[in-house]
């Protein structure tokens, strides 16, 4: 898979769980990449990011969140 | 026609072309012949005790049929007397009057030498002092040049005394032979100095003969570390000069050196912060009259700007330096090919496929080899169109990004907020 479909289908893992009213709750990074816990209340969702444009997508959604809070 | 005269930290010049410090300001003769020719200021070879050279002094990097890529000297200061020197500055001062000199000086790290010699020089009607600290061969192992250079204590307490003795302005030579020049420049602000210059040569080894395995040069078969400068040096003058300019603790002028070889590097250094410029090098490999087309070529730049004078340029580029931290993490560029322009030598795909992200593609059209770069998995790194000998075949091109302008900071900051 070429990194452009990998980042894409994340992309669209963060938009999903975004879109379904989760909201990101924590996030780290380590060696391994970013990791994200998604939280809708009792649920919770983990999620590892490894590309970099994912990465930065999902920088720009958090953004967001933290604005409209 | 624009305005050139420059003011550096009081010191008047006609333009902002300046002889460095170095075998091109030996002598009367040679300086009065560059002030005929155009250049608008002078700093003389550094002053101080006469030393004696070697034979077998400079030796050049040629890279790819260039010639002088990179120059290496193993030269001293001057190795004739002070009054020489001196009778010879008031010789030149007396028929240049508008023109700058500046009395480069270099003694030992005591007080009542610097004083001395300030006084000396400064009678006989210098412009300006510039102490060198930046010299990185053979004075240095006597404790002089950048080996007082590297240490930023030095730097101020020398500075410091010669502003005790000093009626004219001060200007600190700094080497860069050193981490991080803007703690050299800061102490040579504590110490009073008017202006900075940089950046002195850096240490190097010019080659070793295959052959005999001598060093290049080699002085009866032994060598000695040299000081590079010329082309090859000018972005590390730029980053320094830009470093310094950027500093708020650095606020005084500086006087760019490195690498300077025509109009355009000149501009660049004045763009980033320099005030004027000094060259060598350059003057070494094609003679005085090359500031001939630096002066028409800085006007001409001048008048396009639609600035009526040189300082007027000093700096403009200053607040676009940040840190790495500071850049948008989304900016996009990518490659764009121009088929009709291309000449299939395909160097762009095989970089791009070897050593960056493998995202130009080969393929024929109508039996006709062509290109095309995948723009999603292109990052703008700019290889493809650094090593395309063709130019205007390859463009880098703006993308509209899709989320807003992120820097490294800013993110980090916002991922800090939830973090566990």
């Amino acid at each position: 898979m070429s990194e452009f479909q990998q980042s894409t289908e994340e992309i669209q893992k963060v938009d999903h769980y975004l879109d379904s009213g989760f909201k990101i709750k924590y996030v780290y990074e380590n060696l391994s990449g970013m990791f994200v816990e998604f939280a809708r209340q009792e649920e919770v969702a983990l999620l590892q990011i490894l590309t970099a444009e994912a990465r930065k997508y999902f920088t720009a959604k958090l953004q967001e969140q933290t604005l409209l809070q | 026609m624009a305005d050139l005269r420059i003011n550096l930290a009081g010191i008047q010049s006609p333009n902002p072309f300046w002889l460095a410090s170095a075998p091109p300001t030996n002598s009367g003769y040679q300086v009065q012949r560059a002030f005929e020719a155009g250049w608008g200021g002078a700093v003389w070879k550094t002053l101080g005790e006469p030393i004696l050279n070697v034979s077998s002094r400079f030796a050049a990097v040629s890279y790819n049929g260039q010639r002088v890529a990179g120059f290496n000297n193993i030269e001293l200061i001057t190795d004739r007397p002070l009054e020489v020197n001196l009778q010879e500055i008031y010789e030149t001062k007396k028929k240049f009057p508008n023109h700058a000199i500046i009395a480069s000086l270099m003694v030992e790290p005591k007080q009542e030498k610097w004083h001395e010699i300030v006084k000396r020089v400064e009678d006989v009607g210098v412009d300006g002092l510039e102490l060198n600290f930046g010299c990185p061969h053979g004075m240095a192992e006597r404790g002089m040049g950048s080996a007082s250079g590297q240490v930023p204590e030095l730097v101020e307490k020398q500075t410091y005394w010669v502003k005790e003795a000093a009626r004219t302005p001060v200007i600190v030579k700094l080497t860069p032979n050193i981490t991080d020049i803007t703690v050299t420049a800061e102490a040579a602000t504590k110490g009073g100095a008017d202006a900075v210059s940089m950046i002195n040569t850096i240490n190097s080894l010019a080659g070793v003969d295959l052959n005999t395995w001598n060093t290049v040069p080699h002085v009866a078969g032994k060598g000695a570390h040299g000081g590079y400068c010329g082309p090859a040096v000018k972005p590390i003058a730029l980053n320094m000069v830009a470093e310094c300019a950027r500093n708020p603790l650095v606020n005084v002028p500086i006087s760019g050196i490195g690498g300077i070889s025509n109009w355009q590097d000149a501009a660049e250094f004045i763009l980033m912060g320099a005030t004027g410029v000094q060259v060598c090098t350059a003057a070494m490999h094609h003679g005085f009259s090359i500031v001939e087309d630096m002066i028409d070529g800085l006007n001409n730049y001048l008048d396009d700007k639609g600035l009526a004078s040189v300082m007027d340029l000093v700096g403009r580029s200053v607040s676009r330096y940040s840190n790495w931290g500071d850049l948008d993490l989304n900016y996009k560029i990518v490659a764009e090919i121009n088929n009709d322009i291309c000449i299939n030598c395909n160097k762009c795909h095989i970089a791009c496929e070897d050593t960056s992200h493998q995202c130009i593609d080969l393929y024929t059209e109508d039996g006709r080899p062509m290109l095309k770069v995948r723009e999603e998995d292109c990052v703008g790194c700019n290889l493809c169109s650094i090593v395309c000998p063709v130019d205007g075949a390859i463009a880098m091109v703006e993308r509209k990004s899709t989320v807003p302008p992120m820097t490294w900071n800013e993110r980090q900051s916002l991922i800090s907020s939830l973090s566990k």
